[in-house]
């Protein structure tokens, strides 16, 4: 009998055991979702799931400043910060939708991030009057809007570039193309010198998109947006002029533009090859314009990045001044958030012309989406000034790189399939195909 | 004693807590999996039935395939490089003894120490076109041409070699751990009888190894269609899908293209997989055991 008590007994601690490992969790989850709500004594913790884990450098350490100033004016506001990179970022920011976003979110004003979040309607609207003074560059709120109403603020202003070493070329005596004739002859040139001409992430998949859109741009011109959304919305990418621009990648590719492998390669082996001066160009976005500001780069390459877009196409309807630019990350709060006046008022805090724009500015990240020319400080590198002369001078900006136009599917199946059309396992054909299925 | 193990609610008190766990843990989820793939399910908002769509999309998909065949060339060099390797070197550093053996057995089993974090970025550095240790290596033999060897064509082949080289530690412990439990009189009759090493190896060690191979052989082919992290690091199943598997093309349409659905779709046809491998595997061996 008294095993028997035992025994009952011992089943009676393992049950506890189970039962309280599942009760813990969700005790934690109360607590989290308490967390965010103002207490009694006025004391407010704002939550910020941001895609900057690096918050010493760059834009990082921008948003960073931004928040301790806040607080530094608000001693009530506490800020958590919890900061994943890209990939890793989307994935947790799709688990806090299932079950309480924090209340200030880095997001994508593009389709293949936003059409998606959107209809789950996770993001608090916004209220677009609050910006008239705020200095938006015109159209950049645009890809944050759905039907009409306002979800998020865009953060920069990016601009497809070719970043070259000058100091290379002119030693060389290469000078920037002004055709694409020309880039391919000194593609050609540069090959023959023994150094790799264009530094390319193409293991990544979007910087091989993002620099098929600058391409497209030169084809197209002004048309380039209308035709791929045209093309998104019917699930066909056969047009001339999209097939046109695969064919220039592809000649280029052919012509051994990019360096030995660039199609297995990431971000930071295509970077350094051009940091380190084994490459003669690298094509990326502004954003790396800090690269002219980075101390772990060799001085006499730091002092000597310079960049270009890509050169005009004979033929093409794109002028040397129609740019692949567009305004891609930004910030939202979320719509079930328990502090969203608090979260809106952070948010604007962050959008004052003084805060993310001016010290972006100074730190070199490249453009804001607000007007910065009053933040002007005389000791901006050559870098920075010649990528804001090429937005000032644009006659046409782009709008949203070609891989973030269509639904999520389609910017994965696009990602892929371009490393393949690139290196020629896939005919054009077979890649105009495939992603326009994907979007059906 | 008896009497309480022949109370039922007492046996149900004893398997309750094991059970709780698997049901909680293994079975809700994959009936969870089950139900989100025949929806829509981008991993937010509310979930739209779509019946077999998913299934059939997957059966067309070349990206899917590709990876069960990349799985499949896994397991073939799994079964067909790294095992029978790792038995050789087993019974040599089994016959070596001292300090070199556990010396040895120790170096062999280092990779598998290593996070597999390190080992992709270490064979990235590798294989990579204009610094890689390989390149290097051929440049100073009188080869002029950078050779990529993560290129569309042969970029499996690096992978495959890559998983072979990292698995090999594991196989070759067990292996080396089935040795030294064979009976030490079982070889002096051998060598009494006046058999030589390799005769010795063939007619005692392998025959007594097999309950061993069968474990290691089962393993082997779990692990092929299980692959993920080490491909998820090294290429990321690129260039265009040449070097994908099956989980990470789980994990890259659930989560990169919010297709939480589709994601599940191939979560499901994977346990299919691995529970009918599994079940091949058992009555494949238990054949050959009568």
């Amino acid at each position: 009998m008294n095993k028997r008590v035992l025994a009952l007994l011992m089943t009676g601690v393992m049950l506890a055991g189970v039962l309280t490992g599942c009760g813990g969790s969700s005790a934690g989850s109360n607590q989290s979702a308490s967390n965010t709500e103002a207490s009694a004594d006025g004391e407010v913790t704002l939550k910020v799931f941001s895609n900057l884990p690096d918050r010493k450098n760059g834009q990082g350490l921008v948003e960073q400043m931004i928040i301790d100033d806040y607080m530094a004016e608000n001693p009530n506001v506490k800020i958590e910060v919890e900061a994943l990179d890209e990939e890793a970022y989307k994935t947790k920011f799709k688990a806090y939708a299932m079950d309480g976003m924090p209340d200030v979110v880095s997001i994508w004003g593009q389709p293949s991030f936003l059409d998606e979040v959107l209809d789950a309607g996770v993001l608090a609207e916004l209220n677009e009057d609050d910006y008239k003074d705020y200095g938006f560059i015109a159209g950049s709120l645009e890809g944050f809007k759905k039907d009409g109403k306002l979800y998020g603020l865009p953060r920069n202003t990016d601009v497809q570039l070719i970043y070259y070493n000058q100091k290379m070329f002119d030693d060389n005596g290469w000078s920037v193309p002004t055709t694409y004739d020309e880039l391919l002859k000194l593609v050609g040139d540069i090959k023959a010198a023994g150094i790799a001409p264009i530094a390319m992430d193409g293991g990544d998949g979007w910087p091989m998109a993002t620099f098929l859109t600058d391409i497209m741009v030169k084809v197209a011109g002004t048309d380039y947006a209308k035709s791929v959304s045209d093309s998104v919305a019917a699930g066909n990418f056969d047009t001339p002029e999209f097939k046109q621009s695969v064919e220039v990648l592809k000649q280029l590719v052919d012509a051994g533009a990019f360096q030995t492998g660039y199609d297995a390669q990431d971000y930071g082996t295509a970077m350094n090859l051009f940091t380190n001066g084994q490459a003669a160009m690298f094509a990326m976005g502004s954003w790396e314009c800090s690269m002219a500001k980075n101390e772990d780069i060799p001085e006499d390459i730091r002092t000597n990045i310079r960049a270009f877009t890509f050169p005009v196409i004979v033929g093409g309807k794109g002028g040397a001044n129609d740019i692949a630019a567009w305004n891609g990350g930004g910030y939202a709060v979320a719509a079930d958030s328990a502090v969203k006046d608090e979260a809106i008022k952070f948010l604007n805090y962050m959008y004052q012309p003084d805060k993310l724009s001016k010290y972006g500015w100074e730190n070199g990240v490249g453009m804001s989406a607000q007007d910065q020319t009053s933040y002007l400080t005389g000791d901006e590198t050559e870098l920075q000034l010649s990528v804001m002369d090429m937005v000032k001078n644009a006659t046409s900006v782009s709008g949203t790189p070609i891989n973030d136009c269509g639904p999520a599917t389609f910017k994965t199946v696009m990602e892929s399939e371009i490393q393949g059309v690139s290196n020629g396992s896939e005919s054009i054909d077979d890649f105009i195909k495939a992603i326009g299925e994907a979007c059906k | 004693m008896r009497k309480l193990y022949s109370n039922k609610k007492v046996i149900l008190s004893l398997v309750a807590p094991g059970l709780l766990v698997f049901i909680c843990a293994i079975l809700a989820p994959i009936c969870l999996s089950v139900y989100y793939g025949f929806t829509d399910y981008s991993g937010m908002g509310t979930p739209k039935f779509i019946g077999l769509q998913n299934y059939v999309e997957l059966f067309h998909d070349a990206a899917f395939g590709r990876s069960l065949f990349n799985s499949f060339l896994l397991a073939l060099g799994f079964i067909f490089i790294q095992h029978p390797i790792a038995i050789v070197v087993a019974a040599v550093l089994d016959k070596i003894g001292g300090k070199a053996e556990s010396f040895f057995r120790c170096v062999y089993f280092i990779p598998n120490v290593i996070s597999v974090a390190v080992i992709a970025y270490l064979w990235k550095f590798i294989y990579n076109p204009d610094f890689g240790l390989l390149n290097n290596i051929l440049h100073a033999f009188g080869v002029k041409e950078s050779v990529n060897f993560l290129s569309q064509q042969t970029a499996i082949y690096a992978v495959l070699v890559v998983l072979i080289w990292h698995g090999f530690g594991w196989g070759m412990l067990i292996y080396y751990t089935g040795i030294k439990n064979i009976d030490p009189v079982l070889y002096e009759a051998a060598a009494v009888d006046g058999a030589g090493w390799w005769t010795t190896f063939f007619h005692v060690t392998l025959p007594l190894m097999k309950p061993v191979i069968q474990i290691n052989v089962t393993m082997a082919i779990i692990s092929a269609l299980k692959q993920m992290e080490t491909v998820y690091l090294l290429t990321g199943g690129g260039p265009a899908n040449s070097t994908q598997f099956a989980a990470n093309y789980l994990y890259q349409q659930a989560f990169k293209a919010f297709r939480y659905g589709y994601g599940n779709a191939i979560g499901v046809v994977f346990i299919a997989l691995c529970v009918a491998v599994t079940v091949i595997l058992n009555t494949v061996f238990k054949e050959k055991e009568v």
